[in-house]
């Protein structure tokens, strides 16, 4: 009676979320995974929903129309409380916003009642494994890291495009602080503790772009997947009623990890796009200033002497 | 004990051999954990790009088209308007001027029709006042020649009267003495 129960518990299908997106089939050596899937689903979606925008588009907006618009109008503004700079908004406007679509749509996606529940039984080793047609296209950890280093690469990209490749790689491997030793040593003799320090911080920049890869893709996939990881668990727990509260909370999540992507995306390309380098002129300026206030106290005081001697 | 620089032990030889390859390793366990694929990168890669493209030509630059045109619609409705009122206004201004301009000019020539009649009238009516009292002197005068005329006449019809009177009276004294 006992090894009959054993081999019923042995025999049925094995449930359980993977870290990583299943292979559902293969096209030669290239796996498609039900993250793939899910995000080629969201895609047609997106594609659908812009060509309906697309042909219904009137000078007089409708009901979706005028929707989007209002959301249009806001993603601007709030790209241009980060940039500060309208002209950068309009620059990478499209990308963040496209960026943000895509992945509010495959973290919504992700919880519709189809995904994770429709699937097929693979066995491995004589245990039967229950594997999900689909699967939240940012709960694999490809999609957030593609799309952070595509973010990473771009911003520096663009960078070089606005303000000069140079300046760019100076901001990683600083020469013109090395040269500064050379240059302002005469002049400044702190300036040979100051400017390796300069270009360790440079290195350390490069280090950050590292960094900034890693937080946001290990972000956005550590949400998502806990976030399923949670629903599976309450609906294991009581499966009618239970999950729903979790549900709602990851319909917020989904859309605030959305949001936090594409707004450091949006920093990220705002940094790239500043020259640091400019404020050093004005810097010198105000040292320049504070020394002509000097030179006036000092003529003032030599004034008071005299007129103390007379 | 914390080492810093190339003194550090585990920077030197076989130490930092050890330490590259405990990274590989920990990097190879990584790639197998999360099962990444560098083919899977691109694909979704792909599928950002044509999420991208469609939603930059089908939605952001045609709708920005169509905002951009409404606003300059909008804002050249709002000028015109602008434009409008200020026409009207001075249009209203210049109809009252002519208004008030014209009221005089009618006044005035109301007035000075008045002070023409007036004259007109006076010298129609002095006119006919000279009219009347050639007329009344004429008739006076034609009268005058008529009553001389009738009197002439008159006395003539007298005569002729008296004449004939005479004959017959001295017919008949003929036609006696005949007897």
């Amino acid at each position: 009676m006992a090894t009959n129960n054993a081999n019923q518990i042995t025999n049925q299908p094995i449930h359980e979320t993977t870290i990583y997106a299943e292979p559902i089939f293969h096209v030669g050596s290239f796996q498609i995974t039900n993250s793939l899937l899910n995000s080629w689903l969201a895609v047609l979606v997106i594609i659908a929903f812009c060509v309906a925008l697309r042909y219904k588009m009137k000078q007089v907006p409708g009901k979706i129309q005028h929707v989007f618009e209002i959301l249009l109008e806001g993603a601007l503004s709030l790209c241009d409380q980060v940039t500060n700079d309208r002209k950068i908004t309009v620059k990478i406007f499209p990308l963040v916003v496209s960026l943000f679509i895509f992945i509010l749509v495959n973290n919504w996606l992700g919880l519709l009642p189809i995904v994770g529940s429709i699937g097929f039984l693979e066995n491995v080793s004589g245990q039967s494994f229950f594997i999900p047609v689909f699967r939240a296209g940012t709960a694999d950890i490809n999609t957030t890291l593609a799309l952070s280093i595509a973010i990473v690469i771009g911003s520096n990209v663009f960078g070089i495009v606005a303000i000069g490749a140079w300046k760019i790689f100076n901001k990683y491997v600083n020469i013109n602080a090395l040269r500064e030793i050379v240059t302002k040593f005469r002049k400044d003799k702190n300036v040979i503790i100051v400017a390796p320090i300069t270009f360790f911080v440079g290195i350390l920049e490069l280090i950050g772009e590292m960094a900034k890869v890693a937080s946001l893709s290990f972000r956005l996939f550590g949400n998502v997947f806990a976030g399923e990881v949670l629903l599976a668990s309450m609906g294991a727990i009581f499966l009618y009623v239970l999950p729903v509260p979790f549900l709602i909370l990851e319909v917020f999540i989904g859309l605030i990890q959305a949001l936090i992507f594409s707004l450091l995306a949006t920093v990220y390309f705002t940094i790239a796009s500043q020259d640091h380098g400019e404020h050093e002129p004005a810097r010198n300026a105000s040292h320049s200033d504070a020394g002509g206030e000097r030179e006036e106290k000092l003529a003032s005081i030599k004034k008071l002497k005299v007129s103390r001697n007379y | 004990m914390v080492w810093l620089g190339r003194g550090a032990p585990e920077n030197r030889g076989p130490y930092k051999k050890l330490k590259t390859v405990y990274f590989l390793k920990i990097m190879n366990e990584f790639i197998a954990t999360f099962h990444i694929d560098w083919k899977l990168m691109i694909a979704q890669l792909i599928n950002f790009g044509i999420v991208f493209l469609a939603f930059y030509l089908l939605a952001a630059k045609p709708l920005s088209k169509l905002m951009k045109e409404r606003g300059e619609t909008i804002s050249k409705g709002i000028d015109d308007a602008k434009i409008n009122a200020e026409v009207l206004e001075k249009t209203s201004k210049e109809y009252e001027a002519v208004l008030s301009k014209a009221r005089i000019e009618a006044n005035k020539i109301f007035q000075d029709g008045k002070k023409e009649a007036e004259t007109k009238k006076t010298a129609m009516l002095e006119e006919a006042k000279k009219e009347m009292k050639t007329m009344i002197e004429n008739g006076k005068k034609s009268l005058e020649i008529e009553k001389v005329k009738m009197v002439e006449e008159a006395k003539k019809e007298i005569v002729s009267l008296a004449m004939k009177a005479t004959e017959k009276l001295m017919g008949s004294k003929q036609d006696l003495n005949n007897l």
